[in-house]
């Protein structure tokens, strides 16, 4: 029950935080609305789903840092199919693809017993290879109505499209799962792995699914870039230090079995909307990156604080 | 009338505290997604120093890190959201960014992207006139061997469109010039140790040839013909800074380096403003001639060494101004501070 609450109140600590950051923002620019959010939800797409993916396996005790790598795979591959075929089925494809790609993650991790940061380290090199194979440089295209779903509001004003969208692709695959058997196996998992194994739990093939999870998130990832930009590149971009950054941010314990996903992913739009207001402040852009850490470092330090003290009492 | 007095001096304090002409308050937004390296660098510090000089500008907003195309998509919905009146970019991709561009330009944002073009209908593009750059350069090569002899064409990475561009400028010249022939033509890929090996080849041949025109992998041209004892014949390159101390300090080198100036940063801000005050150039894309500096002569020596600073960052190219657009000293772009910078 006290970690149901200690859990509740981190969200909430960061939700208050976001609070405060919007209105900040709202203070530095008056003009800073509708299409304000707009942006930052658009921007944080990427973010939010590549956070996702990477939350599921550090929660089931692993770390994935081919995140990104799966993302250009399934960016490029988007776009290449778009240009052959109807919009839909490239996207299932490109989906199943990112499936794929994290079985194949975890069932190496599993079958070879080598660390997951290994594996994981030379599937980035691995995956980064099979996009530039795929799309040797920038180009393809995508649907319209992909990048056009992506833009705009929701039925009223303010709340972006993007952040629906991300919030159904979450809540349709993680939600049935959270309550099944395979949910409470992935904390299991994480939180002691031989328990788990000596209650009954499919320990291997636990692990395999949640990378495979994290795949499927990386493909959506990997959809949004295609849709924000029009096209695929190949290049990873910054999504896999910034994924594990809102991660802990976001109250996952790294080495896992605690935390949620709520977490993680409003910590992603805090980190967004602090580069907004960086950008705003028109502060030096070496100096960002400097205050970014320090947010995140200041945050969580803050954070364990607060948590010892409230488990202490 | 105390009262009518006293406003009278207020309104004569003002007029006093007030710029003679009356100067427009823009705020520019800068985005740029390599970081670290000489030349984007450079390009950002002429940015700043541009704005500095304009007195247009009252404010500038640089969003500079190493992203990807949705990494700029982000940076510039934010410097739109900062309610910039125009944005300076080196974009990432012609096509990727046209969402965000198209929504400044719907706000009324100028949109100039230097260096590379975009594919966004109503953007400035201004680049370096890369034709013009090989042109001029083979030219003087060609010249300097008397209009007659044998050439090895050292070009950078086939099908990128600055090769391409380049190479239709050296074509160009060599019509002029019947009597000069392209005995070796090599795709260095722009790497500094493959462009070594590939005149360490060539020279091992015994094949004789006459001079030796490069996309701007140069000095190490020259560090070949030193390290294997061969007579050095006239050389062209880039103002990169190795091959244009190379030109004062090696004997016997006859050589001209043609500027790419990073530069071309600065001149983007200053046609912001141009467009922002009402003076639109006639075309949306403007080209930027480059400039040539040999040390066969008296005069050309004198040029590049009044180029030459110690406090010129190694990595730069060393043409920090472009003639007729930016107007900042050279004290001002190795200081890289923009308006509001202390």
């Amino acid at each position: 029950m006290s970690g149901i609450i200690r859990k509740n109140a981190w969200v909430a600590g960061l939700l208050a935080l976001l609070v405060v950051l919007l209105v900040a923002t709202r203070m530095i620019q008056p003009g800073f609305g509708v299409s304000g959010l707009e942006s930052i939800a658009r921007a944080a797409l990427p973010f939010v789903f590549a956070t996702t993916g990477m939350a599921v396996v550090v929660i089931v005790g692993g770390i994935d840092l081919s995140v990104a790598s799966m993302m250009a795979v399934c960016a490029v591959t988007a776009a290449v199919l778009m240009e052959r075929m109807a919009g839909v089925p490239a996207i299932l494809i490109v989906l199943a693809l990112g499936l794929a790609m994290g079985v194949i993650n975890g069932g190496l991790i599993v079958a070879t017993r080598v660390p997951d940061i290994v594996v994981t380290l030379a599937m980035l090199f691995v995956w980064e290879g099979v996009a530039l194979l795929i799309l040797e440089s920038p180009g393809g295209s995508t649907a319209d109505w992909l990048q056009k779903s992506i833009r705009g509001s929701f039925l009223i004003p303010g709340l972006p499209n993007a952040l629906v969208i991300a919030t159904v692709c979450i809540a349709v695959v993680w939600l049935p799962i959270r309550r099944a058997r395979l949910g409470i196996a992935i904390y299991a998992t994480g939180s002691d792995e031989r328990a788990a194994f000596r209650s009954g739990v499919a320990v291997g093939r636990t692990r395999i699914a949640a990378y495979g999870i994290c795949g499927l998130f990386s493909a959506f990832g990997g959809l949004s870039l295609a849709a924000l930009t029009g096209i695929g590149e190949p290049v990873p971009g910054p999504y896999l230090l910034a994924s594990v950054a809102a991660v802990v941010l976001g109250g996952v314990v790294l080495g896992g079995g605690r935390g949620g996903l709520l977490g993680p992913i409003i910590a992603v739009f805090i980190l967004r909307i602090v580069r907004t207001i960086l950008t705003l402040l028109a502060v030096d852009p070496n100096v960002t990156t400097i205050i970014e850490g320090t947010i995140m470092v200041g945050v969580v330090m803050l954070g364990t604080a607060a948590t010892m003290r409230g488990a202490r009492t | 009338m105390k009262k009518f007095l006293t406003s009278a001096a207020a309104i004569a304090v003002a007029a006093t505290l007030a710029p003679a002409t009356f100067a427009a308050e823009y705020t520019i937004g800068v985005s740029n997604t390599v970081q670290g390296n000489g030349w984007r660098e450079e390009m950002i510090c002429a940015m700043r120093a541009q704005a500095l000089v304009e007195e247009d500008v009252t404010n500038l907003i640089v969003a500079h890190r190493n992203t990807d195309s949705a990494g700029q998509l982000e940076d510039l919905n934010n410097l739109i959201e900062a309610g910039v009146d125009a944005i300076v970019l080196n974009p990432s991709n012609p096509d990727a960014l046209n969402s965000a561009l198209e929504m400044a330009m719907a706000k009324g944002i100028v949109v100039v992207a230097v260096d590379a073009g975009v594919s966004a209908e109503g953007a400035y593009i201004l680049s370096n006139n890369q034709e013009e750059y090989a042109y001029l350069g083979a030219k003087w090569l060609f010249e300097q061997v008397g209009g007659k002899g044998d050439i090895v064409y050292m070009r950078g990475i086939a099908g990128v469109s600055a090769d391409t561009d380049r190479d239709n400028g050296f074509k160009r010249a060599l019509a002029e010039y019947p009597g000069i022939k392209v005995v070796h033509e090599v795709f260095t890929g722009w790497q500094q140790d493959q462009g070594k090996q590939q005149m360490f080849d060539f020279l091992a041949t015994g094949i004789p040839f006459d001079g030796v025109w490069t996309s701007g992998i140069d000095n190490v041209i020259v560090d070949a013909f030193v390290e294997s004892g061969a007579p050095l014949v006239p050389i062209v390159g880039a103002d990169n800074a190795g091959f244009v101390q190379y030109l004062t300090e090696v004997d016997g080198l006859t050589g001209a380096a043609v500027t790419n100036p990073g530069s071309v940063g600065g001149a983007g801000i200053a046609l912001a403003v141009d467009v922002l005050n009402g003076k639109a150039p006639g075309s949306k894309t403007v080209l930027v001639d480059p400039v040539l500096w040999e040390n066969a002569s008296e005069e050309g020596r004198a040029t590049i060494m009044a180029a030459q600073n110690p406090n010129l960052d190694p990595e730069w190219p060393v043409s920090v101004t472009v003639p007729g657009w930016t107007d900042y000293t050279m004290e001002q772009i190795i200081a890289c501070k923009g308006p509001g910078d202390s």
